[in-house]
């Protein structure tokens, strides 16, 4: 996706949109006025929502609010929690590397915080963005939760190594057989590994201890397996090692109908079915039962119309997909778009295609705060202004659901990150603002060319009287 | 200019036709006449909606009752007729159906499903098993790919996104280059009803976004292309056609030069003029000058000789638009191409439309001096389909729309070939967030269309007389939250999801 304009620019907005660690940001601020949608309880039409030290302390009709506070009025805008991206592949610079199997990856080294996708992020109105590769591989390496804002990696991050990214759909090249057959290998090469490192450990214990070994192998990894400490895993199998014991999540992508039952069966067998988040494709509706029946929550693919074509009849057949699982009671989330439409990339906009389609208002908005919090394990920090969550709010100038909204001001951490009075390329892009233009050197004064220059003009009139006039000053100074 | 004032098709067969057609209803209505005076069969109301004239009026409480396929009455509060047909819904909205007139439609929905896997269509591709006769490999698209390696090597094409073809995206996503005769660069003697597809599915999705008329654009592939036409996309078969052969469109910029690839034909094959094509914005221009200036000499009775003299029958409609009896439009995206076309149709004496216009923003004086009218849009910032291969659509911005109507710019916003989320209705939606006031949206997609396309009598407008082709939404038009829930053309009710 290509910007046209400069790359000046845009650095020169993350640097006035950075806030650094050290800054002086009012302690105390409270927004006032506005209409609060805390996603968890009523909305109030009139309230405020007061944030003290980077944390929601009080929301509310009635508030009180402390002296010290910066007072923000936002009366006739909403309030609303900071939108959650769910999954994402659009920071890093490339969605998946060539190995299948690959848990020792880490998106951290290859998030790019100058990425357009951040700004476009914080503009929208997401405060936090699921980070995590593509659906092309087998196990495809750990994600991490990171704030639209900062200038690295680090000053991004919210949450490190939240989930591996598994795929039970086949990795390009490569089918279905043979992905399952990876995984299998992959798990019974894991826990080979484990005993050879239980009987490595008890030898090394005992020759600590100045003594020999005098019992079998199989003895030997029985007596090892407690001594084995974190630090001893290698890169290779640390990752999965905290994956079987329920230490990471699992986000496990399934194409089609048949690969749900699959992955709930791969993450029963090696214990990760508590942590896993199902990231479904649109075909994935059609297992709506075991789906439902799993319990587990669910990331909706940004197509959400799907239409399928009888091969018989050619009728087509159209099913709004997340209407499916809001019927069954399945909470799901769901994802901005990245082709180029230019609705389907606001999270609030997916969100007014499921009332539109008939699903209700909470569970619309449900879907793009509450939801992705609780699928990542940030619910306790975000997806709702409750008293006590972090104060990662959006001030909109109208309803979500309304597509004239604009998202007026985003709080980050109780920060003011983005005001869109200051944002330069949303006023670039509405033609509000004219792009700075460099002025030439010398004022542009000198439009002749030097002394002797051969001058390439017609005397045909194509061009005008210009041409003429140019060439007959030639002339004098020669003269 | 208004186009086609005297677009109406003249041959004598149609006449016949319309006078066969009048005595018929004449009969009809004598007969049964008596028999339906008094019932209200034909009838059908809407009651309590927010009625949105099409011309900036809004009626609250309204009532629209319609009567034999037109509108018979509008206003507030009005009585129901009894025994008519009632429709009705809670917090619904009712505009003229939208008509976009710069559609491309999908001329077959199964085109775009090639049932073979894609590795086995880049072995066919590879093994020869379809090449052009021009030379160059034939995407599954049907276009004549300029990037022949990329569908060699299984890379993405970028004309129809092969090898990603998957059964889900057949309809109303891809435009066929089944619109664009590759013949010759100058064909507006074809027109493009001819290849037009009344029965395809993208007349369905276009009905459910709430379009009930569309003029049928031609392609943008060659310099003088065809004829368009305007169609309604649901209703009776017979009504479908509302003008057989339309404006003749032409276009500026990168897009006509992209068949100038043929120039460069594999070893073995030679270019001559029977296969040469522009593949500059100067052989394009050239190729539109002397195309008009060769018709000016035909109708004076002159010699034309030379390269690249157009056919007869280019001639002969070429006069016609001369004459100003044929409309023109000119397809230009680019500040410099929007300028080079009115420097072109100015040294002829020719009104046009400007199509597309994607930095209109920068031309608002020149086309305010000319009376241009603008059919602009799609409005995008990260171009969609082909356009992004043009590199025309840097510049691109979201306030264009606004732009040109505050500068008094006649305009109408069109879709081309986006459909749904991209659709017309969704067009006007993003027209609205950038800056547009309601009123102006519905106008651009209703009453501005209308007249641009010299049918304001008939359509465009809920009021009195016009057809009844009108669409009910839940909600406010044009919102996030709002879609068509009943679609009427022309009096039948083609379309009703209050259940869904």
């Amino acid at each position: 996706m290509k910007r046209r304009l400069s790359m000046q620019v845009g650095l020169l907005l993350v640097l006035a949109l950075a806030p650094s660690a050290t800054a002086s940001v009012p302690a105390k601020v409270a927004l006032k006025g506005g209409k609060i949608i805390p996603i968890v309880g009523e909305e109030i039409d009139e309230g405020t929502v007061l944030i003290e030290q980077g944390k929601i302390t009080a929301v509310g009709k009635d508030v009180v609010i402390p002296y010290d506070a910066m007072v923000v009025d936002v009366s006739g805008k909403v309030v609303m929690p900071g939108m959650i991206d769910a999954h994402s592949s659009r920071g890093l610079d490339i969605r998946n590397e060539h190995l299948g199997v690959s848990p020792f990856l880490d998106v951290y080294d290859a998030l790019d915080p100058s990425k357009l996708y951040f700004e476009d992020a914080l503009r929208d109105g997401v405060t936090s963005i699921h980070v995590i590769v593509g659906h092309n591989c087998v196990i495809g390496g750990l994600s991490r939760v990171v704030h639209p804002i900062g200038m690295t990696p680090d000053e991004m991050t919210d949450q490190p190594s939240v989930a591996l990214k598994l795929s039970v759909a086949p990795k390009r090249g490569s089918d279905r057989m043979a992905q399952m057959a990876t995984f299998r290998e992959t798990f019974r090469e894991l826990g080979e590994y484990l005993e050879n490192l239980a009987e490595k450990k008890y030898e090394e214990s005992l020759e600590k201890k100045g003594e020999k070994i005098k019992v079998g192998p199989d003895e030997a990894k029985k007596l090892g397996k407690d001594l084995i400490t974190p630090e001893d895993y290698d890169d290779k199998h640390r990752n999965l090692v905290k994956l079987t014991r329920g230490q990471l999540g699992a986000f496990v992508y399934a194409r089609r109908a048949g690969d749900v039952a699959a992955a709930l069966s791969l993450a029963r067998a090696h214990g990760f079915f508590d942590r896993t988040t199902l990231v479904l494709g649109p075909r994935c509706y059609k297992a709506i039962d075991e789906i439902k029946a799993s319990g587990r929550p669910v990331v909706l693919d940004a197509q959400l119309l799907y239409r399928e074509e009888n091969p018989v009849t050619g009728k087509i057949t159209e099913t709004f997909l997340p209407r499916v699982y809001a019927d069954a009671g399945v909470a799901f989330s769901l994802l901005p778009s990245s082709n180029t439409s230019l609705a389907e990339r606001y999270l609030n906009y997916q969100a007014a295609r499921c009332v539109r389609n008939g699903i209700s208002r909470k569970v619309a908005l449900k879907s793009i705060t509450i939801n992705p919090a609780r699928a990542l394990g940030i619910d306790d920090r975000y997806g709702s202004l409750e008293v006590g969550k972090s104060a990662s709010v959006v001030v909109m100038s109208g309803d979500p659901l309304d597509f004239s909204s604009w998202v007026e001001q985003v709080y980050i951490n109780g920060v003011r990150a983005y005001q869109r009075d200051k944002d330069i390329r949303l006023k670039q892009l509405l033609g509000e603002e004219k792009p700075e233009v460099s002025k030439p050197a010398d004022d542009g004064k000198k439009d002749d060319l030097p002394a002797g220059t051969q001058k390439d003009d017609s005397h045909d009139n194509i061009g005008g009287g210009k041409s003429k006039e140019t060439s007959k000053k030639a002339e004098k100074k020669k003269g | 200019m208004i186009e086609t004032k005297i677009n109406q098709d003249a041959s004598p067969q149609r006449l016949l036709c319309a006078s066969r057609r009048a005595v018929l209803v004449a009969l009809v209505v004598a007969t049964l006449g008596a028999k339906l005076q008094g019932s209200e069969k034909n009838t059908v109301v809407f009651t309590d909606v927010t009625v949105y004239v099409g011309n900036g009026d809004v009626i609250e409480h309204g009532v629209v009752v319609v009567r034999d396929g037109r509108i018979a009455q509008v206003g507030a509060n009005l009585a129901t007729p009894s025994g008519a047909t009632v429709i009705e819904l809670a917090g619904g909205s009712l505009t003229p159906g939208l008509i976009d007139a710069n559609a491309a439609v999908e001329p077959t929905d199964r085109m775009m499903v090639d049932r073979r896997s894609p590795r086995q269509v880049v072995a066919d591709l590879f093994h020869g098993a379809h090449v052009g006769h021009r030379g160059g490999v034939v995407g599954c698209c049907g276009s004549r790919c300029p990037r022949q390696l990329q569908h060699a090597s299984g890379k993405k094409c970028p004309l129809c996104g092969f090898p990603e073809v998957r059964p889900g995206m057949a309809v109303g996503v891809r435009r066929s280059p089944m619109s664009v005769e590759n013949s010759s660069e100058v064909i507006p003697q074809t027109r493009v009803l001819d290849s037009v597809n009344l029965g395809s599915a993208d007349f369905e999705r276009l009905l459910e976004g709430g379009v009930t008329t569309v003029f049928v654009a031609p392609d943008a592939g060659a310099v003088i292309s065809s004829q368009g036409a305007i169609v309604r996309t649901g209703g009776r078969r017979g009504d479908r056609i509302v003008r057989e052969s339309g404006a003749v469109m032409a276009t500026m910029g990168t897009e006509p030069s992209r068949g100038g690839f043929g120039n460069n034909l594999p070893i073995g094959q030679f270019v001559n003029f029977y296969n040469r094509r522009p593949t500059t914005r100067m052989g394009v221009a050239w190729v539109f000058r002397k195309a008009l200036y060769d018709t000016a000499r035909f109708e004076k009775g002159e010699v034309v000789y030379g390269a690249d003299v157009p056919s007869k029958p280019a001639m002969r409609v070429l006069r016609r638009v001369l004459a100003g009896d044929v409309a023109l439009r000119i397809q230009a995206r680019m500040q410099h191409d929007i300028l080079s076309s009115i420097r072109l149709a100015g040294e002829f004496g020719l009104k046009f439309t400007l199509v597309e216009a994607t930095e209109a923003h920068r031309c608002l004086q020149e086309l305010k001096e000319t009376g241009t009218p603008v059919i602009y849009g799609p409005i995008y910032i990260d171009a969609p389909g082909t356009r992004r291969f043009t590199a025309e659509v840097e510049r691109a911005r979201l306030h264009t729309l606004r732009a040109l109507l505050s500068a008094g710019v006649p305009t109408a916003l069109t879709a081309h070939e986006l459909r749904d989320e991209d659709g017309l209705a969704r067009q006007a939606m993003y027209a609205k967030r950038f800056g547009v006031s309601l009123a102006d949206v519905t106008r651009c997609v209703t009453q501005t269309p209308a007249r641009l396309l010299g049918l304001a009598d008939e359509i465009g407008l809920v009021s009195k007389g016009k057809r009844a082709d009108l669409v009910l939404w839940n909600g406010e038009p044009f919102g996030g939250v709002s879609r068509p829930v009943v679609v009427m053309v022309g009096g039948e009710v083609v379309l009703d999801r209050r259940k869904g």
